[in-house]
């Protein structure tokens, strides 16, 4: 940046700041943002209940459809519940069950990768074989036990869907660590003496870090469509919670009828975070290592 | 070369034993398959009597090796809801499965590879903005979702296809595209980055410096090494996607091994799931191992 | 030579007798056309062997195809005799005859003798097998076409379980078909005295089944029945819509609605038999809540039974006072309270809780979710505050059978039988579900299973029910109705002929236009 550029008053540490988030992607941090403000602030936006409903109000179309009107914008489900209310109340779940456990299959995925890629030999290989028996367990069996075992609930859905994407991250993370091992500056560390932990803390991580936030981006949005799936076999979020997955599923039947809108809009809700997560695991791939092509 | 080899089916043998255990206890710990074999008001002393006859009266380790052993001989049990061996219905179950994600697979590979091109070669232009779109799409829309649209347009609406059910090549069309629907844009991306990735490499750079028509540089070197990580993706998740037809399966009545473990759960089957469950873990198994196998063979290297 | 004519004209005139006496030929046409049903559930092999009947309805959603009963239930009544030509008790109620059908045929051929009722009673192992067979002492063979059961004491409950469907000892196999192929091979290739007989199955996909023409009653109508296992309801109603099947089970809510204004299709309600009701978990602990009648009474009058009817069937199911269906033998048919959330609120403040009280959870058998929730809005109306609690089919099923169910249990009750095989289970403080704890009930229920005279056990068996419903135990609500989805292409379904009987029958009926 040019001198004359420098607005009065503003340190170069800023300016590198600046830098780094030029071009920031305005579209996904904009739907973001959105999905966010809906989930903090559902108790003030939205009009109705989202758990309880007027029977007679079954299946109304929305304000703009014969038949809808302006109080339940956009129409009704199965149980009279206002689809508005239901979609701002289930940002919250979608949003922290999907960065949840993304988050927390990150964490255990990684650190998985990195003991087992920096120990190798038979500490990988035994790690190695967990990881294979685990990918070899239908997830979907996984899900359905983990739910009967535990009981459905938001938590437990968290902790399956950690439990069923933490192997993604091992794997890749893995790799990242066998490669890394090879690097000078690694060597260099082994050869200075620092302890196993001191270097895969300081050297290791910080350069396996950004693939995890780069996968964690992709593994959100496959966390979110999941969700839908585990609801439609039964096992996702228990009713009457409002998750857009679980509207999805139980709409799914008004679609025959021509109940379009019980469906649409949580499945526009799904498709928008997705694709916001999407973009922006793009931007942010782009931007902290090009090498990261492989996800 | 043997050592790696014989290394290596160690391995296998040891994740298939921890399968079958954790299948084993996890299906047991989950539940009593006879309160729901047996009649809602039927008496203690009835389940009893069943329990016997099943021989789920003895213990937990007694029951494994029973279902080891009998393993190892091609018995796999018998099923408590259908009363068939409950290897028979895996076997007469699986051909289904594997063809259904043979075309979601063919399906995924045909679109997501030439879209995939389409869009590396024309970076940040319209196709690239198309093929974003075409995997947004199917990353983000549930199959079940996708599943329903299909058969309501054009099954019910346009009445081109049927419905459901496994028949013709005319029933596998819809279950394939919802089932490919994740991996057609999981693929389109891989492909789109690893061409990009070539199209940028020193070897392309000095053909078309050397003046080689554009064509001649995309099929005879682009096209060919990208597409080789997109090829071992694929691989991996051709199981995957078995794992996951479990949804399509039940939307277009699919009669896969994902509805039959699904179901086994549901009605606490215990020689049904440890039957799909191990003889699906031991496909996934030695497809990892052969995969290594190959790998080493060709590199060696990996054999360390 | 003159023909000498007369034994010609005698010729002639006999046969000319002959041809004109004889029994007209059946005018039944040959079976014809090939009716397809989408079926909500898995068809399993077990069911194909009325020896291993559960108890439930669901093995005769193929049962009543393949195979045939002493006596069953029929659009004439719930105790038609079939297989069985008639029957007789002798005074001391220790003897049941058995006069069988002379023309029935199964479908190798072989006739139907009283060898196949002794050999189907003997080998079944179904529900209330132990129960049959204590009771029964022997069965004899008194001519190839008359059976006797000799009881060790009077059991006035006899023909509720051997000539009805809550087991199947009544349902007749073949002795000689299954003596040869042994269990397993008729569970493979089943062979019954049914109006269908078995052609092949795809195990779990679907099942094919051809007209028995010789079966006893009459010619089936239809030549091919296929059975497929749809388990997704929007598919099944896919199918109808589009020819591929011509019946399609249980289409509920949404899709229900779709097949009223499909005009190829007709929406036809079956069943009848569950029965729905709120049951208290903790309502013999003193500090709950639930202890006090007036509460549960409350929660009974916050119920609009119609409302939930509408949303959940389509309105087909009758709402219900009692928990045994009306239908039944010995039920003593209860209006159900009307709706009167206002009435409700007046009772919880009569017990002390003017502004409602946290009840917990409401747990409903699976997977009738959405039932669950609707109930627990009206609860929640009049201040009876619960959450859903939604629980996998096997865990429920476990839980509710050791009794360890918190909170308000959406519970049902499917099983064929009559009043006393349901108070047996619900109500007495012994049975299997029952959570109830009252003496005076106890003896009652004791007392009619001792009593001969047909009056006075009707007579304690209503005085029950009446106590059940004075004490205010439970809050039923209706008896589950399906809307299934039929094309107009069928003249005769099957659908709702039987009363309280969720599947198609009688199978010879069904008929396309």
């Amino acid at each position: 940046m040019r001198a004359s550029t420098i607005p009065f008053g503003w340190s170069p540490a800023w300016h590198r700041v600046r830098a780094r988030t030029r071009g920031a992607p305005l579209v996904p941090l904009t739907i973001i943002g959105v999905v966010l403000a809906a989930a903090l602030f559902a108790d003030v936006l939205a009009p109705f209940d989202p758990e309880i409903g007027n029977l007679r109000h079954r299946h109304r179309p929305p304000a703009w459809v014969a038949g809808g009107d302006s109080s339940h914008l956009l129409g009704t489900d199965h149980l009279g519940r206002d689809i508005l209310t239901r979609l701002l109340y289930g940002a919250r779940i979608s949003l922290i069950v999907g960065f949840t456990a993304a988050i927390v299959a990150g964490a255990i995925g990684t650190a998985v990768g990195i003991v087992s890629g920096y120990f190798g030999r038979w500490i990988d290989q035994v790690i190695m074989r967990v990881v294979d028996a685990w990918l070899a367990l239908p997830a979907v069996s996984f899900a359905i036990f983990l739910a009967v075992l535990l009981g459905p609930s938001e938590k437990n859905i968290v902790i399956i869907l950690a439990g069923v994407f933490w192997t993604r991250y091992a794997r890749v993370i893995r790799g990242e660590v066998l490669s890394l091992k090879e690097r000078e500056y690694v060597r260099l560390a082994i050869v200075a003496g620092c302890g196993k932990w001191t270097i895969m803390r300081r050297h290791i991580l910080p350069n396996v870090i950004n693939t995890s936030i780069v996968l964690s981006t992709l593994i959100v949005g496959v966390v979110i469509v999941a969700e839908a799936a585990l609801s439609f076999l039964g096992v996702g979020v228990p009713p009457p919670k409002p998750a857009w997955g679980l509207m999805l599923a139980d709409g799914k039947e008004g679609m025959m009828a021509g109940y379009w809108w019980v469906t649409l809009f949580p499945g526009l809700a799904i498709m928008l975070v997705v694709l916001a997560a999407n973009l922006l695991g793009d931007w942010l791939r782009v931007k902290l290592d090009p090498q990261l092509r492989q996800l | 070369m043997t050592r790696f080899i014989a290394k290596r089916c160690l391995y296998a043998l040891v994740s298939l034993f921890i399968l079958s255990v954790t299948i084993f206890v996890l299906i047991r710990v989950t539940g009593d398959p006879v309160t729901l074999l047996a009649a809602p008001d039927a008496k203690e002393a009835d389940l009893q009597a069943i329990r016997v006859q099943l021989g789920l009266d003895r213990t937990w380790p007694v029951q494994y090796l029973h279902f080891i052993v009998g393993a190892l001989q091609g018995d796999f049990g018998t099923s408590l809801y259908y009363r068939v061996p409950a290897g028979t219905l895996y076997l007469q179950r699986l051909p289904a499965s594997l063809q259904l994600a043979a075309a979601a697979m063919a399906v995924s590979l045909l679109i997501g590879i030439s879209i995939g091109i389409l869009a590396a070669v024309n970076v940040g232009r319209w196709w690239d903005s198309a093929g974003k779109l075409i995997a947004l799409l199917g990353l983000s829309m549930p199959s079940f979702w996708l599943g329903l649209l299909l058969i309501n347009f054009f099954a019910v609406y346009l009445g081109w296809l049927p419905t459901s059910g496994r028949g013709t090549a005319a029933h596998m069309a819809m279950p394939a595209i919802a089932l490919s629907g994740y991996f057609t844009a999981a693929h389109m991306r891989l492909t789109r980055s690893s061409m990009l990735d070539v199209l940028g490499s020193e070897y392309v750079k000095l053909a078309r410096l050397k003046g080689l028509p554009e064509s001649w540089v995309l099929v005879k070197h682009a096209f060919k090494n990208a597409l080789i990580p997109v090829v071992t993706f694929a691989g991996i998740n051709l199981v995957l996607m078995i794992n996951v037809a479990v949804v399509v399966e039940t939307v277009f009545a699919w009669p896969g091994i994902g509805r039959l473990l699904f179901e086994g759960i549901e009605f606490r089957d215990f020689p049904v799931v440890q039957t799909v469950v191990l003889l699906g873990g031991v496909m996934v198994i030695v497809a990892n191992l052969l995969v290594d196998i190959l790998y080493a063979w060709i590199d060696p290297r990996i054999r360390l | 030579m003159r023909l000498n004519r007369r034994p010609l004209l005698t010729a002639l005139t006999v046969v000319l007798a002959l041809t004109l006496t004889a029994p007209a030929p059946r005018p039944e046409a040959a079976p014809a056309g090939t009716v397809t049903y989408a079926v909500h559930i898995t068809i399993a092999p077990a069911w194909f062997d009325p020896a291993d009947n559960p108890g439930q309805i669901t093995p005769f959603l193929i049962q009543y195809a393949l195979h045939d009963a002493m006596i069953k239930p029929m659009p004439q009544g719930m105790t038609t005799p079939s297989l069985a030509e008639s029957w007789s008790a002798s005074k001391d109620g220790r003897v049941y005859e058995f006069v069988l059908r002379k023309n029935v045929v199964f479908h190798n051929g072989d006739p139907m003798t009283a060898e196949d009722v002794k050999f189907s009673f003997e080998r079944y192992r179904g529900a209330a097998a132990k129960l049959l067979k204590e009771k029964v002492e022997a069965v004899t063979i008194v001519d190839p076409h008359r059976v006797r059961f000799h009881l060790k004491q009077p059991w006035p409950d006899f023909m509720g379980f051997y000539g009805s469907p809550a087991t199947g000892a009544g349902w007749i196999v073949p002795k000689k078909y299954v003596e040869k192929v042994g269990e397993d091979g008729f569970k493979k290739a089943p062979i019954g005295a049914g109006p269908f007989k078995f052609v092949g199955m795809t195990p779990g996909v679907e099942i094919v089944l051809e007209a028995h023409e010789k079966y006893w009653r009459k010619t089936p109508k239809v030549k091919r029945i296929v059975m497929k296992s749809v388990p997704e309801g929007s598919t099944r109603l896919a199918m109808v819509k589009r020819g591929e099947a011509q019946i399609a089970y249980k289409t509920d809510g949404p899709l229900g609605e779709e097949v009223k204004k499909d005009p190829n299709l007709q929406l036809v309600y079956s069943g009848g038999i569950a029965t729905w009701w709120l049951q208290f978990g903790e309502m013999n602990d003193p500090k709950s809540p639930w202890h006090n009648p007036k509460v549960r009474l409350a929660a009974s009058y916050a119920l609009d039974r119609k409302a939930l009817s509408e949303a959940e069937t389509l309105g087909a199911s009758p709402p219900t006072g009692s928990i045994i269906p009306r239908e039944f033998e010995w039920a003593l048919p209860v209006d159900p309270l009307p709706y009167d959330p206002k009435k409700a609120k007046q009772l919880l403040a009569e017990a002390g809780y003017p502004n409602g009280f946290d009840a917990g959870t409401i747990t409903p058998i699976p997977p009738y979710n959405s039932f669950a929730e609707a109930v627990g809005g009206y609860l929640g109306a009049v201040g009876i505050k619960v959450k859903l609690q939604k629980m996998e089919r096997a865990v429920m099923f476990d839980k509710r059978r050791k009794r360890e169910l918190a909170g308000i249990c959406l519970c049902a009750n499917g099983g064929f039988g009559n009043a006393v095989t349901r108070i047996d289970a619900d109500i007495v403080s012994t049975g299997v579900h029952s959570i109830l704890k009252d003496a005076e009930i106890d003896k009652l229920f004791e007392d009619q299973s001792r009593e001969t005279d047909p009056k006075k056990r009707q007579a304690l068996l209503k005085q029950i029910q009446q106590l059940v419903v004075d004490r205010a135990y439970f809050a039923p609500i209706y008896q589950l109705q399906w809307p299934n989805a039929v094309s107009k292409t069928m003249k005769v379904s099957g659908m709702g002929l039987i009363p309280t009987f969720y599947y198609t029958g009688p199978f010879e009926d069904i008929e396309l236009r």
